[in-house]
Formats: C-alpha cells, structure tokens, sequence
C-alpha cells in the first residue's frame, strides 16, 4: 500500500476531476432530457392553419400517401378506398359518441353541400353502433357514405403515416392519394376549406 | 448511502471515504472569500451526501402520499369532479398544489430529479474510487509481523532470499495478489500477500447496478407507455391512441410508437366461490382472446388471467378488471331505433358488482333521452332496495331513471361517458324504473321505449411497455449479487519475512482479516502458516535444522 502520503493528493486531484465530471454528466442528462422533452421536434413541408396546431398543410411534395383501405358502409355495402383515385376526398374520421364530432357535423354537412361537385366525402365510423350512427347521420343531414369500422382498424391503417390521436379527425386526401392536410379535433370551415383550397385549384391539384 | 462497509474506516483502504465526514460549510475556515464556485461546491457537496439523498427519497415517498390518498385526474378523473363536487372550497386549493395530479406536478418533478442527480453525483465518483481500490497491490510487509492479530514464527535452513521465494510460490498458489520489495537489499526479505479483491469487485457491482437500475427507470419513462382500453365481449380494438381509453405515453413516445395489434374479446368469465365463509370472493378470471399482431397478420388465440399478461409486439396486455355490460335498445317518438349496443357499467369496490352506469341518446327525437341505472347482478329485495347478494348475474336486473331534453353533449365540449348532465334535462320517471331481461319501459308522454334486452361482461385491460424493465430486473438482480460478495468476502493479508541470524533463517508470518465479515481466518492462517512451514521443510537442503527460537528487534 502507498502511504496516505503519497497517495493523498492524487487522489484528491482525481475525486475533484471525477466530481466535476458527474456533475456534467448529471446536468447534461438533466439537459436532455428538459430540452427533448419540452421542445418537439419540427417537421418539414409542414404549415399550420392559422398557426393552430390542430390542423395542418403539407407542401406539394411533402404529402404522405394515404393507405390503401376496405370496408363496409353503415348500409351494408363494400367500399374500396382505391375506387376514389382521382378524386379529391374529405375523410372524416367520426362517432355518434363523439362530443366534438357532434359540433363539427353542421360544419362537414355544409362543406360537403358547398364542394359537392368537387369532393368526394366519406365518413368512417368509429367505435360505434349502427343504431346510433344512423340516427346521427339522420339528425345531422350527412348524405355522404360512412364506412363501419367498430374495431378502429381503418384508424389503424394510418397510424404509420399520420397517427390518430383522437377522434374526430379529418383528413384531405389529393388526386393522387396523397395526404394534403389534417385536423386533428373539431374542424372549422376555415381549417376545412383553407386546406380544400389547396388542392382543389390547379396548381395544388398535382 | 451506498456503502456497504463497515461504518469504522477502513484500515485497508485509503480510498474509501466516510459519507458522513463533515463537509465543510459556507462558513469553513480557511479564510477568503466565499466566492459563487465555492457556493456551488457547497451546494454540489450538499446535494450528493447521504443526509440530503434520503431527506430527498423520504420527500418522494411523502409526496406520493396524496396521490394515493387523493384522487388522480390521470387514473380517476371522475372521482376528482366527485371530490370537486363534495369539496368545493378545498378542491381548488388542492388543485393549485397539483395534489390531483401529483405524479406529474413540477413539485413532484423537481424531488426525483434532484434525488436522481443526487445519487449519480454520489454514485459515479465512487464506482470510480473503488475501481482504483481494487486495482490496488498489498501494502509493504510491516515490520513486527508478531504484533499482527494472527502470527507464526519458524526457523528454516533456506537462506532468507530462498525462503521468501519458496513462500511467494506457496502464497501465489492460493491465489493471493504478491508484493515483493523492490530491493530486497534495502528492504529486507519479504512478501505481502492479499486476497478478497473480489469484495471490491462486489462493491463495484452493486454501484454499477445501481447506476444502471437509474438509468433503466428513466428508460422507462422515457420511452415506454401505459394506456387502459375497456373491451366489451365480442368487440375488438385495434390499439391506436383513438382506440385508448387513456393513454400515457413516455417523454419521447408518440401515437405512432404503438405496436399495430388488434385484439378481440371472444369470451370472458368470471367464476366465485358460492358458499362459505369466501362466498362471493373471485376463484377465476380468464378471458379469452384472438389478436393479429399486424394487420393482415394471422390471428392468433390466447387466454388472459390476472397476473398473466399477454405479450405481444413489445408490449405487455393485461387484465385489471371486469364488469358487466347491460344491452339497452332505444326507440325514440317517431319509432325509430336510436340506440342498441351494450353499455359498460362501473362497479364499486363493494357490493357485488352492483354497478353504475349511463345510457346517453343523443340522436332521440324530439328531445335527447338520457338514461341513469343500476346493474343488479344478482337482485334481491332488501326493506325496499335492491342490492346485489352474489357479484354473479344469477337474477340481473335494471334499474333505470329517465330523462330527456339537452344532454350538453352538441358543444364539442367531451363529458365523461360514465356521468349524466342533467342540468339541462327534466326527470321523466319519478321512482326508478325496473326492468328484467326483455322487459321494456315505455317513456311517458309517447317519448319513446328503452328495453333491457340483455347484458354481456366486459373486462378492462392495461397495455403497457417498459424498455426498462428488462435491464432494471438485470441490474437488480447484479445489486444483490454485488452487495453478497461485498458482505461475504472478507478481505485478508498475509505477510512472510525471512531474516538470517545466529541459528539460520527465522521465517516469520503475519496475517490479519477485516473483523467485519464473518469468520473463519483463524482456520485459514493455521492451514497456510502449516502449509508454508512444510514447503520451507522440504525445500531445505538435508542438514539438522536449527532449533526455533524467538527473535526480537
């Protein structure tokens, strides 16, 4: 064993580099995680509609391609997804459960009226009965075709490309297939028809 | 607090340091000024001693207090609008403290990041002082070995340089750790032998758990998620954050972190002991399930219990509870059906499964139709109320209490599924309603019928993913490992000096063992002091060997 002499002030020089090292490390952990945690990250091509992060834009060439989906309308009546290439589609993502939806329902009714010869609509209808989902479309005048999707499987065919994180959620779909813009929660008629303006003119038609 | 020595000083270690050494203050001597770096030494001091760290894990055990004694706004909203209700001074004072949401509270937040960086400031710099402790070769041979707790002293025929060597291959044997003088001349000849380094190994370890135990905790938190879904029998769920009932994800996880399985209810039972003294105690749960672990994936089948999660795609699914579901079909004024599904009730933690619940048509025409009821699982007449004898549905029946006009629901404004907003609605049954399976009752003023059409189960499962939890079990399971060897190894030296004199060379030999661990080096020292007094003997050349005798300086 070194005496305590030899050894002392080495070993005072070395504790004082190792306190100061944990305390580094301490805080640039603390940092991170602070920083990661309150900032978010940006996403590129993406705007949001009247700087509300609810709902979003995004850019020609930045637009996600919407999944390929199946399924069977409230009347009984098998819809492909794919049969609407080439149109422009408003896809609504509702519940007759669903407070917001019942707010946004005048809303998507109107729009739909409005932009008839223009976009297609089509509901899919969560987590619901076909009781309750037939009378709130009875209710709230919504004429266009809602697929029935109980077990949010349809939702599930989009987590990868734009998550749901509640329902109602809204999407605009271009001619192509691609995603062109989202609400997330109760959508406007001016979230709505900012982002149909979008792809409903030539230049953003692609 | 991580040290797993004995509370005197170590006489072996110069590296270990007391915890509880008094850390000089703001007002040490040493004169000067106390500038801002050294107040923040001081601080840094502070916050990584022992006293602080668990004056910090007693604040976080004190703080998770009223999150267990108060309601949760994360885990129980309904009970903090409950608590609103029947508090309504309090309520908001507690609110502003975040007492309805302690876990996520800045209060809360600030205690387990101090005590987080508390431990890693305590942790590290030690895990690297005993590094160099067990890195460390034994000390120099004192000089009076017959001063030691145990000693043995023989003459031998080997010149002293002989000696030694025959002692060092002996000691080295027993896989002792050597230390030879560097000059024998100057020195003398000797050699200090130490083993038990594998306590310090043990040590290390348990501060490396340790360290990784932290690390794995905030792994969890920041990358894993907990989310509840309540699943009505034959209903399938696809697990999206739509999809959740509540979903709770970590610092660094999103919706489309969440692994794309579909799971679907078959069948779900639940069975209870019907005599005796348990009567009415669950013996069985056990739900049976299909689930695709993407989709378009096969389906596969498996059975949930109670403690016995399923995995699937990284996450654990489990089963926490269960009720019952009562199936209500509405026709509202004008004949047409307006609502027909199950609709889960929530049980108390008492009474059988005598559970609550709503039944909200908002699509009734003319005026929205509003249901509150009672399951009855198993009803019988008690003085004139129903209460439920047995939590199995042996004689279910509905009570119901009906009300119409504005629900509130057309706002965008989301209200609990599981509360009625009457304020905009007028009673329209006095006395509740009771019905049995397949009875109806008609609505008075023609506003239309609700049947009680039957009543499936319905079980609530918890899906959660830790990444730490894996690597926390692991570093557990190396602290305990850690903390045994630093506990059962003990630490202990021998010396062998050689000295020529008058009769040939005296061999003396010293040992001595840490006190604080268990013992048995009394055993040891006698074996090896025989066992080194037999390898000089036979490495003696054959001559009369010198008689012992006592040598003294």
């Amino acid at each position: 064993m070194l005496s305590p002499a030899l050894r002392a002030p080495w070993l005072r020089a070395r504790r004082r580099t190792l306190v100061l090292a944990a305390a580094v490390l301490t805080g640039v952990l603390l940092a991170v995680v602070l920083v990661a945690g309150w900032a978010g990250g940006g996403n590129s091509g993406v705007t949001d509609v009247g700087g509300n992060a609810s709902a979003i834009i995004y850019a020609a060439g930045h637009r996600p391609l919407a999944p390929e989906f199946t399924g069977t309308t409230l009347t009984g009546s098998k819809l492909s997804f794919s049969s609407y290439r080439g149109q422009v589609v408003v896809l609504n993502f509702w519940g007759s459960w669903c407070d917001p939806c019942r707010e946004e329902a005048p809303t998507l009714a109107v729009v739909a009226q409005q932009y008839q010869s223009a976009v297609t609509f089509l509901g899919v209808d969560e987590r619901d009965t076909t009781a309750s989902a037939e009378a709130f479309t009875r209710n709230f005048g919504i004429t266009y075709p809602s697929l029935n999707d109980p077990s949010q499987e349809i939702a599930l065919d989009f987590t990868a490309v734009v998550p749901l994180e509640g329902t109602p959620t809204t999407l605009v779909i271009d001619r192509t297939g691609h995603i062109a813009g989202a609400v997330f929660g109760t959508a406007t008629y001016p979230e709505l028809t900012a982002i149909l303006a979008k792809v409903t003119t030539k230049a953003g038609a692609r | 607090m991580t040290d797993v020595r004995a509370p005197e000083t170590d006489p072996f270690d110069p590296a270990a340091e007391r915890d509880d050494q008094p850390r000089p203050g703001p007002a040490s001597p040493g004169g000067g000024t106390f500038g801002l770096a050294d107040w923040l030494k001081w601080v840094w001091r502070q916050l990584t001693s022992m006293r602080i760290a668990l004056v910090l894990l007693f604040l976080l055990a004190l703080g998770s207090v009223p999150g267990s004694m108060l309601p949760q706004q994360g885990t129980n909203p309904a009970g903090v609008q409950q608590y609103y209700a029947s508090h309504p001074a309090l309520a908001p004072w507690l609110s502003h403290l975040g007492l309805f949401n302690v876990f996520g509270a800045p209060w809360f937040a600030a205690i387990y990041l101090l005590l987080f960086a508390s431990l890693v400031g305590c942790v590290v710099p030690r895990t690297f002082r005993l590094a160099g402790s067990a890195r460390t070769l034994p000390p120099r041979a004192p000089r009076h070995l017959a001063r030691l707790p145990r000693s043995a002293e023989y003459a031998t025929a080997l010149p002293p340089g002989d000696a030694v060597e025959v002692a060092a291959g002996v000691l080295a044997g027993h896989g002792f750790r050597l230390r030879r003088p560097a000059d024998p001349a100057d020195a003398g000849h000797w050699v200090s032998a130490e083993k038990g380094y594998l306590r310090e190994v043990g040590n290390l370890l348990f501060h490396l758990a340790l360290l990784g135990v932290l690390v794995s905790v905030a792994l969890g938190g920041l990358f894993g998620y907990k989310a509840d879904r309540l699943l009505i029998q034959g209903d399938t769920f696809a697990d999206t954050a739509s999809a959740l009932d509540e979903f709770y994800p970590g610092r660094f996880v999103t919706a489309a972190d969440l692994g794309p399985f579909t799971i679907t209810l078959n069948k779900f039972d639940a069975s209870y002991i019907s005599s005796g003294s348990q009567r009415g105690q669950p013996s069985a749960f056990d739900a049976q399930i299909s689930y695709t672990e993407q989709p378009g994936g096969p389906t596969r089948t498996g059975q949930l219990e109670v403690n016995r999660p399923l995995s699937v795609d990284g996450a654990k699914v489990y089963l926490i509870g269960h009720g019952y579901a009562p199936e209500f079909r509405v026709t509202d004024a004008r004949g047409q059906v307006v609502y027909n599904a199950a609709t889960p009730f929530i049980s108390g933690t008492t009474g059988n499964f005598l559970s609550e619940g709503v039944v909200k048509v908002p699509d009734a025409q003319p005026e929205q139709l509003g249901f509150t009821g009672v399951f009855v699982p198993t009803a019988v007449d008690v003085g004139g109320t129903l209460e439920s004898v047995f939590p199995a549905a042996d004689n279910p029946v509905v009570s119901l209490i009906a009300y119409a006009g504005n629900l509130g629901v057309n706002t965008g404004v989301s209200q609990s599924v599981y509360q009625l907003d009457t304020g905009g609605m007028k009673r329209l049954t006095t006395n509740p309603q009771l019905l049995l399976p397949g009875q109806s009752l008609k609505l008075p003023g023609g506003q239309g019928t609700i049947t009680f059409t039957g009543y499936v189960p319905w079980a609530s499962l918890t899906i959660t993913h830790d990444p730490g939890q894996l690597p926390a079990l692991i570093c557990g399971i190396a602290a305990l490992g850690g903390l045994l060897l630093s506990f059962m190894i003990r630490r202990r030296r021998v010396f062998v000096r050689a000295r020529s004199g008058e009769h040939g060379t005296t061999v003396q030999v010293g040992g001595l063992a840490r006190t604080d661990a268990s013992g048995g080096f009394e055993d040891e020292f006698a074996t090896l002091a025989a066992e080194l007094r037999s390898a000089h003997e036979q490495a003696a050349p054959e001559k009369p060997a010198a008689h012992r005798q006592q040598e003294g300086e």
